[in-house]
């Protein structure tokens, strides 16, 4: 996945300090990375903390950024593992809704179908479906990206579609 | 499926997406700058010669996390602040008064003030003092003041060009222009909470966050009339922190975490015993001091960073999010941990002499590279 002339001219407009580098990788890669986060955590919040951090922690690291590689690699790596961690941690201490004697707001609305059986998922196959059919990685790509061997990659693919096509 | 998965609909994807952008270019705004490449040969070389002296000699100022013996502090501290470990400056309140200790340990007295903020950008100090708010370069130099009765926990919000000071009297929560002028009252509601500062929202414009009397925290854009939401009783908070995105404002309570969602102030709550205090990095950790039995956590995105008897006070990230400063009053020290790669302890002693404070000095912020 080469990154594009105008991507590579945004990347070095930013490490040269122009604001509107920095905006135009942004508007460039926003909505995949907020759309990745929501499909793995299903929290508006989490997901808006997740993209922002990984936009934050890209922006610091932006000088030692290597330009001839693709930006949306890196920063997915970081999106697609910070929503796994959060997911994760988020199953291990749970937090409780907390109410008065008013009636609680309804939960964010899960759609009836596709987004309702990925959130069924586990949040590691649900990461892999994302990174395949949403942001169009390779399964080699996306052992890559996180670390995995590639048959892991393959059977959560299989297993996470299997599982999607009984429940929608 | 790509299209099915594109298709679903993101409740206030927009919204998101434009106080993002602003959140990103603050925070772009605020970066340090590029440090010079050089070579690590030499580095290498000492980093050599470092490794051999170390099985004799154990380098002062610095421990592991066990090396901590039970005794209270860490034993191996430096006499007195040489430098900061990273970038940035602090903003330190003490008996004396205000200080500014920049990144190679020299510090200024800013005057006597009792509770300070670094502007945006850490270009000015709000500071307070009995029946004074003072706005102030870091150099001291006083720009304007405004004659308040019992003014506090000033808190400094904005951009570059635009910036706005919430502060706490007896009676009222205040929001002042950045440039003194335009004093009002803030918020319209309840008389705010004594003991909690208010918390500007990260990435809106002037949304302000503070506890009231009534035990319930509330948030409204100053600019505008009414609340834009107000919580359930929560009557044993003791600090209000926005996440750096200003998605979930965490309230700290006793024994538990409350985490309100920044749209409608819906809560969640975690238990957390013994939590004593909480800070967000910019880069989203989350750090949290727990206290029980005379000993204290710090923990980072819930791990244990340092366990130490003693009561540790408030974590403050520095500007980089690569460091934490905790204090430790019964030991008299200062210890900064580092919180990303290889961790490494460095530790203070002497605190209180070196800001001439009989109480133990208070860090009011870690601010911005310069």
């Amino acid at each position: 996945m080469p990154a594009g002339r105008d991507e590579r001219a945004s990347v070095r407009a930013a490490q040269r300090g122009s604001a509107s580098g920095i905006e135009a990788l942004f508007r460039l890669h926003w909505p995949r990375a907020y759309r990745a986060a929501y499909l793995v955590v299903h929290d508006t919040a989490a997901a808006e903390d997740i993209a922002q951090e990984a936009f934050i922690a890209a922006v610091r690291n932006l000088d030692r950024f290597d330009r001839s590689r693709p930006f949306g690699p890196w920063l997915h790596r970081i999106v697609v593992n910070r929503a796994i961690d959060w997911t994760r941690t988020r199953q291990l201490r749970a937090e409780a809704e907390l109410v008065e004697d008013v009636p609680a707001p309804p939960r964010e609305p899960l759609d009836g179908s596709l987004l309702g059986a990925l959130a069924a998922l586990p949040p590691e196959h649900r990461a892999v479906i994302v990174l395949r059919h949403l942001l169009g990685y390779t399964p080699g790509e996306i052992a890559e990206l996180l670390g995995l061997p590639r048959g892991t990659v393959n059977s959560r693919l299989r297993r996470g579609l299997d599982s999607l096509q009984e429940t929608v | 499926m790509r299209k099915e998965l594109e298709r679903i609909e993101i409740p206030g994807e927009h919204e998101t997406r434009e106080r993002s952008l602003r959140l990103l270019l603050t925070a772009y705004a605020e970066r340090s700058p590029a440090a010079p490449r050089r070579s690590w040969k030499p580095v290498f070389a000492l980093a050599a010669v470092a490794l051999l002296a170390a099985g004799s000699l154990s380098p002062p100022g610095r421990a592991v996390l066990g090396d901590l013996r039970e005794a209270v502090g860490v034993e191996e501290a430096q006499p007195a602040l040489f430098s900061l470990p990273t970038g940035g400056r602090l903003l330190v309140t003490g008996d004396s008064g205000a200080w500014v200790v920049e990144p190679d340990g020299s510090k200024r007295l800013l005057g006597p003030y009792r509770d300070a903020a670094w502007s945006p950008f850490g270009r000015y100090v709000a500071a307070t003092r009995a029946n004074e708010l003072v706005a102030m370069t870091p150099a001291g130099d006083v720009r304007w003041s405004l004659a308040r009765p019992s003014a506090r926990s000033p808190r400094w919000a904005g951009t570059a060009t635009d910036t706005r000071i919430a502060f706490v009297t007896d009676s009222r929560l205040h929001v002042v222009a950045g440039n003194g002028r335009r004093d009002v009252d803030a918020g319209g509601g309840p008389a705010p909470a004594a003991g909690v500062a208010p918390a500007w929202r990260p990435g809106r414009e002037f949304e302000l966050t503070y506890l009231d009397a009534r035990h319930r925290v509330a948030t409204f854009a100053v600019e505008r009339p009414g609340a834009s939401w107000r919580s359930i009783v929560l009557p044993d908070t003791r600090q209000l922190v926005w996440s750096p995105g200003g998605s979930r404002l965490l309230v700290v309570g006793r024994n538990r975490l409350v985490f309100l969602r920044g749209s409608d102030g819906r809560a969640a709550v975690r238990r957390e015993p013994g939590v004593t205090a909480a800070a967000w990095a910019a880069g989203g950790r989350l750090a949290v001091v727990r206290t029980a039995a005379g000993r204290s956590d710090l923990v980072v995105d819930g791990r244990v960073r340092l366990s130490t008897a003693g009561t540790l006070g408030a974590p403050v990230w520095s500007p980089d999010g690569r460091w934490l400063l905790v204090s430790l009053a019964e030991a008299d020290q200062w210890i900064f941990i580092r919180a990303a790669g290889r961790q490494q302890i460095r530790a203070v002693a002497n605190v209180s002499k070196q800001f001439r404070s009989r109480a133990f000095p208070q860090v009011a912020g870690w601010c911005c590279a310069r």
